[in-house]
């Protein structure tokens, strides 16, 4: 029992540091510029989260299960296209969401597909994924945008709920119930089993193969809901939108705790990550840092995410050691 | 191959002469009359010859004087032990000092001139070969009598209908073989690294595809898949590398005990009782004997013998009709050791079947009621456990026929 507590302590030790990550950006911000914390400033960030927050969400899985996805952005920007042009050959709204996301399912079982059966590394195999789905986003809509006219489509974007965006709640409703599924369920064990060790938790009986595969086309659904989304906030299907998307989502959740050594992190380390990298990026517009700018920024950010993941592993090992000492 | 020196022939500008480093290499492989070539990669070598030319990188180093040997023969067959033996006679004559670290009594005995004991991390006592009997020596190690280890063991010899039926199976990397396995028995599988032993177990469970053949279960032809579908059957595998597929090295005791339990802990919407998690890693920490401060604690902070006893917990809290050991010992302390030898005979009398793979003779002949012999990815031989001599399993292992010397 008093192991247990002192191990809650220790998790929420990592979270602290983050926290106070978090602090230092919005202290930061406000100093530069007063606007930053204010309600509607917060609600932007918000929204701007909103799109990362689903892929994040996505990456938490898949990261934690060993895996990676770099398809993303160009999923988001084809399905926002796809969509939009679903909907104005009159297709009804609903109708378009549900072919959208069943191409985003099979564009994750594409990934899931070269990663468990060509054997490829998952980056390498998302590479693909990505310029192929890009080229596709462009191919569809001939390279033009695809305005949104359609009414419920555009109060997809515009509705709001108790003052919050409908975009918002949706991205909140999923981070709770893939939250809830990786801490609780059979499935969510399984993940951190295959992250640590894919032959052990095979030999163990586990199916890692499958569990990929249903992390991938989760990550399809995700990101095709997302592209949806983003396309009625901006009242168009956009080919060339969300370019580095899973740059953002990547270093939220490395952030967040989760390690690329697989098997380490949980849901609620990636909700500070995405708060900490959303308002930062927020920051950097609202105090005129010039848009080139912002790539190195980001940089810098993904840099500081793997030196901190990188000494959390250093830490954890150390630990271990002393710990196994011990036990003499 | 030349690469792995550490003292690299260059020139002034700091380019490697090649030539002459493979010269140099060479004549180092010559000294120890090892068939090598200096240019071959190491990752093309025998696990043997890798450790030579890890003991040829040291011996390269101008000022050598001191060389410690690891457990060097935990993964080497008894020939390529008397390999390693043969260099490390060859350093020793050049008087050069071996610090050699190794539970098994044998080589130390026939390796080493003083013995210093470790018990739990404490220094015990340096003592002189050859002047200290072995079982004095055990005494010293685990601070009790161990006496005849396996003649104390409670063995039950009656031994019930075919259980298990293996039939011309095969797979990628094992040849056609088949055996029966018997309700409470001890079935030892013996033969040099690399026989075939493990390939064949992982062929029957699913972990390698199987190419040909069939496995009957209590008469009924069953199909493992994959090692999923061998556990429903009730066929289980504790692996020979516990560190590489044995452990979820990430994961604590308890969701390493209940990783195969996963389906029985959950209910229909797939949320894991935290109740009976903790109540099935109680039982397994408790049945078991292992020795950990709470359920919670990470895996990899157990001593060796602990994570297998974990992984054993785990298998059979899924009830288990057919265990299957490969070299479960390796890598324990002697102590442990004899702690699994009650727990092998324990689930051979509660009507398990138990295959035993063991590199150690003695551990295979003393546990097992039958013995099957592979070599070269076949069965050779088959011994009956009360017949069994360490020579006779040699012979079979080593040139495929029993010649009694």
């Amino acid at each position: 029992m008093n192991t247990e507590k002192k191990f809650r302590i220790h998790i929420s030790g990592d979270k602290l540091v983050l926290l106070a990550a978090n602090v230092a950006v919005f202290i930061l911000f406000t100093a530069l510029n007063k606007n930053f914390l204010t309600v509607a400033n917060m609600i932007n960030i918000l929204i701007a989260a909103s799109l990362v927050g689903l892929v994040a969400v996505g990456h938490t899985y898949l990261i934690i299960a060993g895996q990676n996805d770099l398809s993303p952005g160009s999923l988001a920007a084809f399905s926002g296209v796809l969509a939009a042009l679903l909907v104005s050959k009159g297709i009804p709204f609903f109708a378009a969401v549900l072919l959208t996301i069943m191409c985003g399912v099979l564009v994750g079982a594409f990934n899931a597909f070269m990663v468990n059966k060509i054997r490829l590394e998952a980056f390498i195999a998302t590479l693909v994924t990505q310029s192929i789905i890009r080229g596709f986003a462009f191919i569809i809509c001939g390279g033009k945008p695809v305005s949104v006219s359609d009414k419920t489509f555009v109060a997809l974007g515009k509705a709001r709920v108790f003052y919050v965006p409908v975009a918002v709640w949706i991205m909140i409703i999923c981070i709770v119930i893939f939250g809830i599924i990786l801490a609780k369920t059979k499935f969510g064990r399984s993940i951190y089993a295959i992250g640590g060790n894919q032959d052990a938790a095979r030999l163990a009986g586990l199916n890692p193969q499958r569990i990929i595969t249903i992390c991938y086309t989760m990550m399809g659904v995700l990101c095709s809901i997302g592209g949806i989304i983003f396309a009625a906030r901006m009242n168009s299907g956009q080919p060339s939108a969300n370019v580095n998307l899973e740059f953002d989502a990547i270093t939220a959740v490395i952030l967040g705790g989760v390690s690329f050594v697989g098997g380490v992190g949980d849901t609620g380390g990636t909700v500070l990550g995405i708060i900490l990298i959303q308002a930062f990026n927020t920051g950097l517009i609202m105090v005129n840092v010039p848009t080139f700018w912002h790539y190195v920024a980001r940089g810098g950010l993904l840099l500081f995410a793997l030196t901190s993941d990188y000494m959390r592993k250093q830490k954890r090992e150390k630990d271990l050691l002393a710990a196994s000492m011990k036990n003499l | 191959m030349t690469y792995h020196f550490r003292h690299m022939p260059a020139n002034k500008f700091g380019i490697i002469d090649t030539g002459k480093a493979n010269e140099m290499a060479a004549k180092i492989i010559e000294d120890f009359g090892l068939p090598i070539h200096p240019a071959m990669k190491v990752k093309d070598l025998s696990i043997v010859y890798q450790q030579m030319v890890e003991i040829m990188k040291a011996y390269s180093r101008e000022n050598l004087k001191v060389i410690c040997f690891d457990a060097p023969t935990a993964s080497l067959s008894d020939s390529e032990i008397e390999m390693l033996f043969k260099i490390i006679v060859k350093l020793k004559a050049e008087g050069k000092i071996i610090i050699y670290v190794s539970h098994r009594m044998d080589e130390i005995q026939r390796i080493t001139d003083k013995v210093a004991i470790f018990k739990d991390g404490h220094y015990v006592d340096t003592v002189k070969t050859g002047v200290v009997p072995e079982d004095e020596m055990i005494r010293m190690m685990v601070g009790r009598d161990l006496g005849d280890i396996y003649k104390d063991l409670d063995r039950d010899k009656e031994i019930g209908d075919v259980l298990l039926e293996v039939k011309n199976v095969s797979s990628d990397y094992v040849k056609e073989n088949s055996f029966v396995l018997h309700k409470g028995e001890v079935l030892g599988f013996s033969g040099l690294v690399g026989a075939g032993r493990t390939e064949l177990m992982r062929a029957i469970i699913g972990a390698d595809a199987m190419r040909t053949g069939e496995v009957f279960l209590e008469g009924k032809s069953i199909l493992n898949r994959s090692p999923h579908e061998a556990m429903e059957h009730g066929i289980v595998l504790v692996p020979e590398d516990r560190k590489m597929q044995g452990i979820l090295a990430n994961l604590s005791v308890s969701d390493n005990i209940n990783i195969s339990l996963l389906d029985q802990n959950s209910d229909k919407l797939g949320f894991v009782s935290r109740e009976k998690e903790a109540k099935a890693a109680e039982e397994g920490i408790r049945n078991f004997k292992i020795k950990t401060p709470s359920p919670d604690k990470k895996i990899v902070e157990l001593s060796g013998g602990n994570q297998q006893k974990c992984i054993v917990a785990r298998w059979i809290s899924t009830n288990p009709k057919v265990l299957i050991l490969d070299e479960p010992t390796k890598g324990i302390d002697v102590g442990a050791k004899s702690e699994f030898y009650q727990m092998i005979c324990q689930f051979a009398k509660q009507g398990l079947g138990v295959i035993l793979i063991s590199s150690e003779l003695p551990e295979v002949i003393g546990l097992s009621d039958r013995i099957i012999v592979m070599k070269s990815l076949k069965i050779v031989g088959e011994v009956d456990g009360a017949e069994a001599t360490e020579s006779k399993l040699l012979s079979l292992g080593m040139i495929g026929e029993v010649r009694e010397a």
